[in-house]
């Protein structure tokens, strides 16, 4: 073994010397042969000759000894790249075309696996048990539908550490923005509240300080302490004396104990934390009460398995300290609602990662389906280039079957060429690199909430997984051409001579069903990818154009941060004056209104109304207050249906009244117009009249029942729901992106101390709420956009290459009198019947995923016929453009030439 | 000149290392001493011999080194091949597998 190893290195790294060696040794033996003869009376000459002749070919010799020390493998493939380069480099136009498109969809994969494999595969940093460490969600029923909760109430996340068996830690964690910084400085930031117990999750150990104890985690000792996130500290220029110091987090002044380790950054997949500060000390800066209710839950609950737990058996325990900690909740609540079992309280250990648990967000699925997608990008891009390469074997043919008759074997032929396709799939696979690098960022930007700064090449995940869809492309594209090229009848190719194929050769039927075959996959997965593009597009498009009730683009919404800064009732109302009065001066502001409810981020409830005669209006839905002045309908552009809207005379003191949204007034009084109706609202005292009833809007969910808004006059709220937040919505001229930097600085001269203001357009808000659709719509356009060019190039080069084959033919045709027109529609003819077998398969597959893609379109049917109509007619039209020119040139054949040249 | 025997295949290695045992030599000297020993009736082709002795030599039975050939000329050198002790047992190893093969094949040609 060793000897054979020795030996093989020697001749793979020493091989000149090898070679010398080798050659020496060889006229060592050929000089003794002739001394030999020479001594035995020959002339000196014809010893020579005579030496030589008994010796046989030196360089046969030479290969043979070559093959028996066993190189030959490294010898041959670099014989054959050096072979399959040249022939690349011949062909320029047929490489590059060949490269590019397998640039493409190699390169669509390695950037697409990025993405899925961050948000599907790869475990947080650091943490030390993927497997075993799981989210904690509760199921339970509630107004007959089936909820599902993954954010907690500290008092939750006690009685799921209290009660449970099957754990070795359960910690809590929430990520929450917060202003950082103070005066014109200060931002909102995301920061990690964290229990003590977290990082004994991970494997990471601070760069600088230390990381919290649970002694300052406690509900008696909740220390004002923080643990920076690495990126922040380099942010700030990584001081290396930062420990000790102090930092603004919300309300509160922390001491700097700790900096992360770089690229820890918790169970996230959004931004990285700016710090990591205790449990306990997000709860108590917000009153100690909230270390015992049940009312606010935000933090997530992270629990790791002990060694031998099933899932099932902690997720029967945590069913169990679920059921618990509700009846312990609902005894407090003197049973005012069903109990655990009632309620069929479940609790359930899901995966670490959120886009693989039970409450993943649409992006997640829309990520699978377009990394599917990307997949079939990469099969036509494989069947094109497969294609290609079938083509050039035929032109090939004589070569090959000359190399054949000198006697190269079949296996090294093979080898040779399924060398040539690894070369051009090398080529494509780094070209891809490059795609995904570029492409892959965009790509990342769409999909990823994490602002990711790697990049495809220092990632070798990506790498390695780019490497193995080159191989994989490299043995597709390659070994049906060079299995097709070695069967050939060697005598018959020869013999056939340059007509390029003709009638020779029985591999050429199988061949051209090959290529048929291929182009017709090629058409059909065009037609599925298209069909998906159709219907995203239209998803979209219907997303855009739904009203949801109120106008965004023009909207900026304006937000205090009080930050601590404990203000009275008058001070603020008066704050709230002047906020109002300082947006109106801001130039290009044409309206102002208070605000308490804010689509997509945040809602006023105060509990069901009451109305006489009704009861249960709670389990109808939900009620959600907005606030507004007399401009607010001006400004947001909510469209008074009946009634009027919010007046100036609906002050304090005078009657009470409300603007019901459309479905809440049809849902409050479904027998007559609510207009003059009277109703309470939750525990308030006043009995408002319904004045106006304004169309409906949509700020919960873009999908589902319309939702029950009411609106209350500023002043009148002040009286009768207390002091009014310091939020405000404006309406400029123009587009809000321009508006709220000027806006924010207006509005932060008039914060008192270390509060301060924050703007932001609605688009902010609603934008993302039609992500998953747009991103549906781009990626399987741009990517559907692709198969159809691959397929039409295959059709062309398919056609372009059978119109030359049969230029025989063809001559004859036109001699004995076929009309241009004839020749042309024989051919076009047989472009479009490749084009509607693609069709027919293709709408056969579109048709059955149908059932998959349908939860993920908006308000379109997955099987529109008019979708699949289109479709159809673009990729005939595509066929008939892409054999125009083949057509062409074939109607032109001169008949004396091309019977001639038989 | 007796008629030149064809060799069974498989046997050149065999005679190869026989040829070695009785001490280390060069490529021609081996073929020149089969030749010899055989009375001219085995003849290697010269053409299996180097890829024969390459192959052994990866194999790890034989050695090779380059040494002084001949007293007159000091710059003339020569590759000389060894047995190694692997050699040494791969040649009792196939040296008893041959009078094994060559006794039964006998055996079953003196049948009457």
């Amino acid at each position: 073994m060793l000897a054979d190893l020795k030996f093989r290195l020697r001749a793979l790294f020493r091989r000149d010397a090898m070679e010398r060696e080798l050659h020496d040794e060889l006229r060592f033996h050929l000089e003794r042969e002739t001394e030999k003869l020479v001594a035995a009376g020959v002339p000196r000459d014809e010893a020579e000759r005579r030496a030589r002749l008994a010796f046989g070919g030196v360089e046969r010799i030479k290969d043979d000894a070559r093959d028996a020390r066993g190189i030959s493998l490294v010898d041959t493939l670099t014989q054959d790249l050096r072979y399959a380069w040249r022939g690349l480099r011949a062909r320029p136009g047929f490489t590059v075309g060949v490269v590019l498109t397998l640039a493409l969809g190699i390169g669509a994969n390695a950037a697409m696996f990025g993405i899925v494999d961050r948000m599907l595969f790869r475990a947080p940093a650091y943490l030390t048990a993927p497997d075993e460490t799981h989210r904690v969600l509760q199921g339970y029923v509630w107004n007959t539908r089936d909820r599902t909760d993954a954010n907690f109430a500290y008092a939750r996340l006690v009685d799921v550490q209290r009660w449970t068996t099957s754990f070795d830690r359960v910690a809590g964690f929430g990520y929450r923005e917060a202003a950082i910084g103070t005066g014109d400085q200060a931002r909102d930031m995301i920061i990690a509240t964290v229990s003590a117990g977290y990082f004994g999750f991970f494997d990471a150990r601070p760069v600088l300080g230390r990381f919290f104890t649970a002694d300052e985690d406690t509900p008696a000792n909740p220390a004002p302490v923080a643990v920076l996130g690495h990126g922040y500290w380099q942010s700030i220029g990584a001081p290396a004396d930062i420990v000790g110091t102090t930092l603004h987090v919300g309300p509160s002044v922390v001491t700097i104990i700790g900096v992360a380790p770089e690229g820890f950054i918790g169970t996230t997949d959004g931004a990285a934390p700016v710090a990591f500060i205790p449990l306990a000390t997000m709860v108590a800066s917000r009153g100690a009460r909230y270390f015992e209710n049940y009312q606010w839950s935000w933090l997530e609950i992270l629990a790791k398995r002990r060694d031998g737990v099933t899932v099932a058996t902690a997720n029967a325990d945590l069913t169990v300290a679920f059921q618990r900690s509700w009846n312990k909740e609902r005894d407090a609540d003197a049973g005012s609602y069903p109990d655990a079992a009632a309620a069929r309280v479940t609790g359930s250990a899901v995966p670490v990662l959120e886009s693989r648990g039970p409450n993943a967000d649409a992006n997640a699925k829309i990520v699978a389906w377009v990394m599917g997608v990307a997949v079939i990008v990469l099969l036509v891009a494989c069947a094109n280039v497969a294609n290609l390469l079938l083509a050039r074997a035929v032109s090939r043919r004589r070569e090959i079957a000359l190399r054949l008759a000198l006697g190269v074997t079949r296996g090294r032929l093979l080898q040779q060429l399924l060398t040539e396709s690894l070369l051009i799939a090398a080529m494509g696979g780094v070209a891809g690199l490059a795609v995904a690098h570029w492409g892959g960022r965009t790509l990342r930007a769409l999909f990823l909430r994490q602002e990711d700064t790697s990049v495809v090449a220092n990632d070798p995940r990506t790498l390695l997984f780019a490497g193995a869809i080159t191989l994989a492309v490299a043995l597709l594209t390659g070994l049906a051409p060079a299995l097709h090229s070695l069967r050939d009848d060697v005598a018959l190719s020869l013999k056939s001579g340059a007509r390029d194929g003709g009638g020779g050769g029985t591999g050429s039927h199988a061949r051209s069903r090959l290529r048929g075959a291929l182009l017709l996959f090629q058409g059909a997965l065009s037609v599925v990818l298209l069909v998906g593009a159709g219907l995203f597009v239209s998803s979209l498009r219907n997303v855009r154009s739904l009203r949801l009730g109120y106008d965004v683009e023009p909207v900026v919404h304006a937000q205090m941060n009080k930050r601590g800064v404990v203000l009275s009732t008058a001070e603020q109302n008066a704050l709230v004056d002047r906020m109002l009065a300082a947006a109106r001066e801001v130039l290009g502001v044409r309206s102002v209104t208070v605000a308490s409810s804010v689509p997509f981020y945040s809602f006023e409830e105060r509990g069901a109304p009451v109305v006489a005669g009704r009861d249960s209006l709670a389990k109808l839905g939900r009620y959600r207050l907005q606030v507004g002045n007399a401009e607010y309908f001006a400004t947001t552009g909510t469209r008074i249906l009946r009634g009027r809207g919010i007046s100036v005379d609906d002050r304090e003191g005078g009657q009470p009244v409300l603007v019901l949204s459309e479905a809440m007034a049809g849902a409050l009084w479904p027998d007559r117009d609510a207009l003059g109706e009277q109703l309470r609202i939750g525990d308030t005292k006043a009995l408002f009249t319904v004045v106006g009833v304004a169309e409906n809007v949509r700020g919960g969910s873009l999908q589902g029942e319309a939702e029950f808004w009411y609106y209350v006059p500023m002043e009148q709220y002040r009286e009768h729901f207390g002091v009014l937040g310091p939020q405000l919505y404006a309406r400029v001229n123009g587009n809000a992106r321009d508006f709220a930097e000027p806006l924010r600085r207006r509005l932060q001269r008039e914060m008192p101390g270390v509060s301060y203001v924050r703007t932001m357009p609605l688009a902010n808000m609603v934008t993302p709420r039609q992500r998953s659709w747009s991103f549906g719509a781009t990626m399987f356009a741009a990517f559907g956009g692709l198969a159809l060019l691959l397929a039409a190039i295959g059709l062309y080069s398919m056609i372009a290459y059978s119109v030359a084959q049969r230029t025989h033919e063809l001559g004859v045709r036109i001699a004995l009198g076929a009309g241009a027109r004839d020749v042309v529609r024989m051919v076009v003819g047989q472009g479009v019947g490749f084009a509607v077998a693609g069709v027919v398969i293709g709408t056969l597959i579109a048709v059955v995923a149908a059932r998959w893609v349908q939860p993920l379109l908006f308000d379109q049917p997955a099987r529109d016929p008019v979708i699949y109509a289109v479709v159809a007619l673009v990729l005939l039209v595509v066929a008939v453009m892409a054999t125009i020119r083949p057509a062409w040139r074939a109607a032109r054949v001169d008949p004396t030439v091309a019977l001639r040249a038989d | 000149m007796p008629d030149r025997l064809d060799l069974p295949q498989g046997t050149l290695d065999l005679l190869i290392l026989k040829a070695l045992s009785l001490g280390p030599q060069h490529g021609w000297a081996v073929s020149e001493r089969i030749a010899q020993v055989s009375g001219a009736a085995l003849q290697i082709p010269q053409g299996s011999l180097y890829p024969a002795l390459h192959r052994l030599e990866r194999r790890g039975w034989i050695e090779a080194e380059w040494g002084g050939w001949g007293a007159s000329d000091a710059n003339r050198r020569a590759k000389y091949y060894e047995l190694t002790r692997a050699g040494r047992k791969q040649l009792a190893e196939e040296t008893r597998a041959w009078s094994q093969l060559t006794s039964a094949v006998s055996l079953v040609l003196e049948m009457t």
